[in-house]
């Protein structure tokens, strides 16, 4: 079918066909915090398609009115657009069901393919359907297993209407788990079927570390390591466990942010450029940062200790709710890694990654080597590095930082920058990621979501660590409001650099 | 929340300097941060107070959404001869505390002075900013070399075609997209999209696109008189479809109610089933349906701001030219004979 010719020019250009997308855990905290809201919010912005069914799937008794009444309430709390719009909400309320049922109970997948059959003809959906696994991955087999026996997935090497399942993280404990999930998935999915969310691939500013890099002319001459000394990447939170401690305190932020946030920045600060804005051509690339990567020989960890963030006392780790009293699980890491490829081999990233830290900031920041020849040091100057430095999150925006002369009869400089921020020049609020990648799920463009292979290598890479860190000692301390334990300073001054302050 | 940091009459020699020197008075006595930003050079041309004070006050809303340099011309050439300048800053409170603020400079010219306006207008542009010239009112047919100079270096010509006297109005801006670099931006454009979007949604579904090669006639209701202004909303309207489904079935407009703009659309198809659009104003949404066999769901669309400071907004949000209002002037233009 040809696109819509009406659709040419307008903001929403892209608007995919009406489908049936079924939310498993429709119970939980993401499909309230998170999934229905950013649904609402696309339909505020006329993004969905009329006819857009969205049926939610959990053990909980409710009826489809009780389901509606609920997921109002939730986007009253959490929808990007507030307050709700009742003529919006109206219809978008029309295309939200409900149908009770266990994971692993045969009929209840008979029931929910009997409705969305019933959705096919009167809501247009034409077949096609998005299965949304908002559930931990113990319960992917049962899930994907009952789809595939009750014929409630299509293979796209047929044709006919799609089928399309969306995972979250953890994809895997380690590689091995990792490579079981992935079986699981395409025991009854083909892999193109199958979009892993890692939600820091739906955040505007991390789709436009590629246009920075592949849209200006400017940057990529130095993007190597003639020009570029090191890079840092820091994702810092300021709050500790909340409510998650049990699955915390059984992963680390090794698992919860680096295994897939930072590595997915990683990828993308030193991929080489695709040959297309396609997904497997930016995925290509991506994998091959991965495995490029040299194995770890510099790695610390730590765990918070009892502090005071943002002015009000926090405590220790191991007093945190469903947190071992003797827990050895690091609350902070920060690792030296290498790309062993022609463009990047010998030019350390430097990454960490924390909680409890002084406050909440994502920031990559690509540090210059000094100009080659040190003209203005004769005169007693201190030069400083030129560093780009990238705000993923909050106050997003790209700022350079370089030497200027001082104004006044004598030569004396000092480091200024230019800065652009999102909110100054464009004002308008970013949509939130997880409504891009639904969206994008929709449309079935995959370029924004994680492949197999980059989940399997990167838990290759990761793994000596972990196990090499689970036969040692315990976690180095450091307080709450801190950026770390002293180690991690170690860890980069030992070579002359220090951890810029984002 | 927006402020003006200052209104200072100033030397029309020296306006890039007393900006400056505002600026560094603002910043050292300011305590919250304030940051100065621009997208665009706007330049609005008035040709009397009160459309003065209508641009000015326009400008300094929408340049909370699109940061600019605003000048503000206001040119006289029946009056004595004189000129004088002001400067100012709007600034607009965005998270964080931080104030962001772009500048403004008004122009008041008369007599034969009024020729001294385009030159130093292209004196002020900010460098390597595309620039939108706003024409408030009556377009320049009189004055052809007055606005030749001043439009030069524009990018974008952004008017209102509600306020067009008749067809010459519309001849003239065909005549500036074709021969010129400056891209046309009519408000009217801007007030349809709603419309736009509601027609693409209702032929989504596959069913509905195939129906877009059967329809048969076009019936657009529309409010505010029938003047060639007040219809030239509905005139867009249709050209649009046209041009973008390659075909050009029968149209109608009907006159309906005092409220200008748009108020319903009936599109007929071949097999005789009808498509309706009707605006609800209150509920701020666009509600269409369809009968026939392949009918769709109703479906909604939510209205947008009709305020010229968001027109203007949204024409500026969009980087190039529209390609799609050019196809659909072209045919309008046609349509208007």
């Amino acid at each position: 079918m040809q696109p819509n010719p009406l659709r040419e020019g307008l903001e929403q250009e892209r608007v995919p066909d009406p489908s049936c997308l079924v939310i498993f855990g429709a119970s939980g905290d993401l499909t309230q915090r998170k999934l229905v809201p950013g649904l609402y919010s696309l339909a505020h912005d006329g993004l969905l398609p009329s006819g857009q069914t969205i049926v939610g799937m959990a053990r909980a008794d409710m009826s489809d009115e009780q389901f509606r009444a609920s997921m109002r309430e939730a986007c009253e709390q959490h929808a990007r657009i507030r307050p709700i719009d009742d003529a919006v909400w109206d219809t978008f309320a029309k295309g939200l069901f409900y149908v009770r049922g266990e994971f692993a109970d045969r009929d209840a997948y008979i029931r929910l393919r009997d409705r969305l059959e019933e959705f096919d003809r009167t809501r247009g959906t034409g077949g096609r359907r998005i299965y949304y696994l908002a559930v931990p991955p113990d319960f992917f087999d049962d899930i994907a297993r009952h789809l595939g026996e009750n014929g409630m997935v299509t293979d796209p090497e047929r044709g006919g209407p799609y089928t399309r399942v969306i995972i979250e993280k953890p994809f895997g404990f380690d590689s091995a788990s990792a490579r079981d999930l992935n079986r699981i998935a395409v025991s009854t999915f083909r892999e193109r079927q199958v979009f892993r969310i890692d939600h820091y691939l739906g955040k505007e500013t991390v789709q436009n570390l590629l246009v920075l890099r592949f849209a200006n002319g400017l940057f990529e001459p130095f993007w190597n390591r003639q020009y570029i000394d090191h890079v840092q990447l820091t994702v810092a939170e300021s709050i500790g466990v909340e409510k998650r401690g049990n699955y915390f305190d059984s992963a680390g932020i090794t698992r919860d942010i680096i295994q897939n946030h930072m590595l997915q920045l990683v990828s993308l600060v030193a991929m080489e450029p695709p040959v297309a804005f396609e997904a497997d051509a930016v995925r290509d690339e991506k994998v091959k940062v991965l495995r490029a990567l040299r194995p770890i020989h510099d790695a610390v960890r730590g765990q918070y200790t009892a502090g005071s963030v943002l002015g009000e006392d926090a405590r220790a780790y191991r007093e945190e709710d469903k947190v071992k009293p003797d827990s050895r699980t690091e609350t902070y890491a920060a690792l030296k890694v290498f790309v062993d490829n022609w463009r990047w081999v010998d030019v350390p990233f430097y990454v960490r990654a924390g909680k409890r830290l002084p406050k909440r900031v994502t920031d990559i920041s690509i540090h210059f080597r000094p100009a080659p020849y040190p003209l203005f040091s004769r005169l007693g100057l201190k030069m400083n590095a030129n560093v780009l430095a990238i705000r993923i999150q909050p106050d997003e925006g790209i700022s350079l930082k370089f030497d200027s002369k001082l104004p006044g009869p004598n030569v004396r400089t000092a480091p200024v920058t230019m800065e652009f921020r999102y909110a100054t020049s464009f004002g308008a609020e970013p949509p939130e990621a997880y409504e891009r990648l639904l969206l994008e799920t929709m449309i079935g463009d995959a370029t924004l979501f994680a492949r197999r292979d980059e989940i399997e290598t990167a838990w290759a890479w990761l793994d000596p660590l972990l196990k090499k860190w689970e036969s040692e000692g315990e976690p180095e301390p450091y307080p709450a409001g801190t950026w770390g334990p002293e180690a991690s300073d170690a860890l980069i001054e030992k070579d002359g650099r220090k951890w810029r302050r984002p | 929340m927006e402020t003006a940091l200052n209104d200072l009459r100033v030397d029309v020699t020296s306006i890039e300097k007393q900006l400056a020197g505002l600026w560094r008075a603002e910043t050292s006595d300011s305590e919250k941060a304030l940051t100065k930003a621009a997208l665009w050079n706007v330049v609005a041309h008035t040709w009397t107070p009160e459309q003065h004070a209508h641009a000015t006050e326009i400008l300094s809303h929408a340049s909370a959404s699109v940061p600019q340099r605003t000048i503000v011309i206001q040119a006289d050439p029946r009056g004595d001869a004189r000129m004088t300048s002001w400067i100012s800053a709007n600034c607009h409170l965005i998270s964080g505390g931080r104030q962001v603020c772009s500048e403004e400079i008004s122009i008041v010219a008369a007599g034969d002075q009024v020729d001294h306006v385009p030159p130093l207008v292209s004196a002020l542009l900010l460098p390597d900013m595309p620039v939108g010239v706003w024409w408030v009112g009556e377009l320049p047919r009189d004055h052809h070399a007055y606005a030749e100079t001043l439009l030069e270096p524009a990018d974008r010509l952004i008017f209102d075609s509600a306020q067009f006297q008749g067809r010459e109005d519309l001849e003239l801006v065909a005549r500036i997209a074709e021969e010129t670099t400056t891209a046309p931006a009519d408000l009217n454009w801007a007030r349809i999209e709603e419309w736009r979007a509601a027609t693409a949604a209702l032929f989504d579904p596959a069913p509905m696109r195939e129906r877009l090669q059967t329809v048969r006639s076009i019936r657009v209701f529309s409010g505010g008189g029938t003047s060639f202004g007040a219809l030239s909303e509905a005139l867009l309207y249709v050209a649009w479809l046209m041009a973008q489904t390659g075909r050009e079935p029968d149209f109608d407009f009907v006159s309906e109610g005092v409220e200008a703009g748009i108020a319903a659309v009936e599109i007929l198809f071949e097999d005789n089933s009808i498509a309706v659009m009707r605006g609800d104003r209150d509920r701020r949404v666009v509600i269409s349906t369809s009968d026939g066999s392949e009918a769709s769901l109703d479906c909604i669309t939510r209205t947008l701001a009709r305020n010229e400071a968001d027109l203007i907004v949204r024409l500026l949000k969009r980087p190039e030219a529209d390609k799609v209002y050019l196809k659909s002037l072209r045919i309008a233009r046609r349509l208007a004979q």
